[in-house]
């Protein structure tokens, strides 16, 4: 298995440059692929037809089918893959912590009483969006978070950065818990039994009516993310061996450290506000990678995203044609390929040490 | 590069850690760090590599103040090993020494033929090189350390930071190590348990209860009488058959 590390590698790192492809052939086959199949050269056509007004004879309800519902959903998927698995390589990088994932921080808890508190709670009386309730929820939680584990680092006496590493982690599971809680006891006080099951839904990662509006919002915050990341490669790896190696490297720890966690989570916020809490993405794409391109940031943050985004497309479909006639919550897909996924990586993990 | 140490104090919350150090390391001097555990050794290092801001005093390197220089000029010219400092990420060793050039690059700045240079250098001068290609996980402790000093090496530095470099080596890799930075041609000030290694430094500085008590050639720094008072131990200085000094321990006092 050591053996066989270096070519793996090697081939994943030449094929870098072959992704783009990969991602539009993910895309467009998230766009074929549903409960009624539609030929991919309808797909084309289509998209020729609004892209740059080719004029091919398409089926309009074929046509409608594919420009406003599944296109702008696979490319959200595509989106919110990537910007998840992306927060994953920061947080882990950054926090030394293989179990670091976007909703660590108290991202999901806080987006989901967000929710909740608008939809159920009726909080802002109509005037905020559920996406809106949720953004300020996973900000909110993320913010409290961080407050209390520098309260926390402050306590300890500050000292070295690797034990700010442990306090925000410690501080996420203390904030998660409590927006959870939140969570159970609005719904608990005033959700009838049909709102509980949207919101379960909702919990578990939804994509259904994303809309076009939803896409540029997505597209945007995720490709700033990675190409933030791709520019600050050099520090994330410098965190190789820890806080204090990073700095004795020149890296200016507090500043990457606080830019770059604030920038994941904006972008995880804006995500989770649009398709719900989607979990093991995170988690698991990075370590995936890190097997097949290595530890080096140049090639773990392309090859993260892109597997992110494959991996939340190929979801979205599953999601879609395996109960024929229902849609199951992506959330359901991503955890039953993600769990068992990373158990592997465990135990292959402890095999080798 | 020199170094001046202006009466610095370190402290957390109101716990002195360090009081009152003041000390000079000339240019391409090997300086040895001794004291009992808890007495200071690691805070010190830390701060000569400008990793913890002193609460009191200040650290010149060659006329500039440390808290002064950007961090990343400051890791061009001073290098860290530190005490402890492991991964569980797979890396190869040559990517783990290709993190020394993180201070010379930027996200702009591609890597070059110098920065490959540096490299390579510091690879040969720790005798790694038919190590390159390894992962990390599968090294000793003793062939991590040196992945660690050409990783510092590869920094270019004018001052490396050693912080008991030789601590869970076995004998020979301990006398390899430091036979190895006896002979690296630049400034370097290194923590050690090992009094008897630390005879082999230029000077010595002894740090007990955060205060440096003394510094000066190990000969005269390292007698009996100090040895008794600040690491309760009865020593006894002979010469060894080679004609070096040595100490002798016989029991805790
Ligand atoms: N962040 C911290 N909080 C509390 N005590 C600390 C902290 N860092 C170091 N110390 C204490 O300071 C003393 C000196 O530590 P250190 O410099 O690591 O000693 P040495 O390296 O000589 O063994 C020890 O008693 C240690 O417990
Ligand atoms: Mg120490």
């Amino acid at each position: 298995m050591k053996m066989a590390a270096a070519p793996v590698r090697l081939v994943a790192g030449r094929g870098l440059w072959l992704s783009p492809l990969l991602l539009a052939a993910a895309i467009m086959a998230g766009t074929a692929i549903g409960e009624t199949r539609l030929p991919f050269l309808t797909v084309l056509q289509t998209l020729a037809n609004h892209l740059w007004g080719a004029g091919y004879p398409v089926d309009g309800i074929e046509a409608g089918i594919i420009w406003s519902y599944r296109l702008p959903r696979a490319i959200i998927a595509a989106c919110s893959g990537a910007g998840l698995a992306l927060t994953g390589v920061v947080l882990q990088a950054l926090l030394r912590n293989p179990l670091a994932d976007p909703y660590l921080m108290g991202l999901s808890a806080g987006a989901s009483t967000g929710a909740v508190l608008v939809t159920v709670a009726g909080v802002g009386g109509g005037a905020i969006s559920m996406s809106l309730g949720a953004l300020t929820g996973a900000l909110l939680a993320f913010g409290c978070v961080v407050a209390l584990a520098h309260a926390v680092n402050g306590a300890a006496g500050g000292g070295r950065a690797t034990q700010a590493a442990a306090a925000i982690i410690l501080a996420g599971i203390a904030g998660s818990q409590m927006f959870n809680a939140l969570t159970a006891f609005t719904i608990a006080r005033s959700a009838n039994a049909e709102q509980a099951r949207g919101i379960m839904f909702w919990l578990m990662g939804n994509l259904s009516g994303v809309r076009w509006e939803d896409v540029w919002a997505c597209a945007g915050v995720s490709l700033a993310g990675v190409a933030l990341c791709l520019w600050y490669r050099r520090g994330l790896d410098a965190f190789t061996f820890g806080a204090d190696g990073a700095a004795s490297l020149g890296i200016n720890v507090q500043a990457l450290r606080g830019s770059l966690i604030t920038a994941t989570a904006i972008m995880v916020g804006v995500l989770v506000s649009k398709v719900g809490a989607i979990g093991f993405v995170g988690l698991v794409v990075p370590h995936a990678m890190r097997f097949l391109v290595g530890t080096r940031h140049d090639r773990l943050v392309p090859a993260s995203a892109l597997a992110g985004a494959v991996f939340l497309v190929a979801a979205d479909v599953i999601s879609r044609i395996l109960v024929p006639g229902q849609v199951l919550p992506i959330g359901v897909v991503t955890a039953l390929v993600g769990a068992p996924a990373f158990a592997l990586i465990l135990v292959r993990g402890g095999a080798r040490r | 590069m020199k170094i001046d140490v202006q009466a610095l104090s370190a402290r957390v919350h109101r716990t002195p850690l360090l009081t009152d150090v003041s000390l000079h390391i000339e240019s391409g001097e090997l300086f040895g760090l001794v004291g009992p555990n808890g007495s200071g050794k690691s805070t010190l290092m830390r701060c000569l590599a400008g990793l913890r801001r002193p609460i009191l005093g200040r650290v010149i390197a060659d006329d500039t103040d440390l808290g002064q220089m950007p961090a990343r000029l400051r890791a061009c010219r001073i290098a860290f090993v530190e005490q402890q400092a492991d991964t569980t990420d797979r890396l190869t060793v040559r990517e783990a020494v290709e993190l020394g050039r993180t201070p010379y690059l930027s996200p702009l700045r591609r890597w070059g033929a110098d920065d490959q240079a540096a490299v390579e250098n510091a690879l040969s001068s720790v005798e790694m090189d038919a190590f390159a290609d390894r992962l990390w996980h599968t090294l000793s402790g003793g062939e991590r350390q040196r992945v660690h000093i050409a990783r510092a090496l590869a920094q270019a530095p004018d001052l490396l930071l050693l912080d008991e470099p030789t601590n869970h080596l076995d004998i020979r890799h301990q006398l390899s190590l430091m036979a190895l930075v006896r002979d690296l041609p630049l400034t370097r000030v290194i923590a050690l348990h090992d009094l008897n290694q630390a005879m082999t430094c230029d000077r010595v500085g002894v740090l007990h209860k955060g205060r440096l008590i003394a510094a000066g050639p190990p000969a005269n720094v390292l007698h009996e009488d100090l040895l008794a008072r600040v690491f309760g131990v009865a020593a006894k200085s002979a010469t060894a058959p080679d004609g070096a000094p040595r100490l002798h321990f016989s029991h805790a006092l």
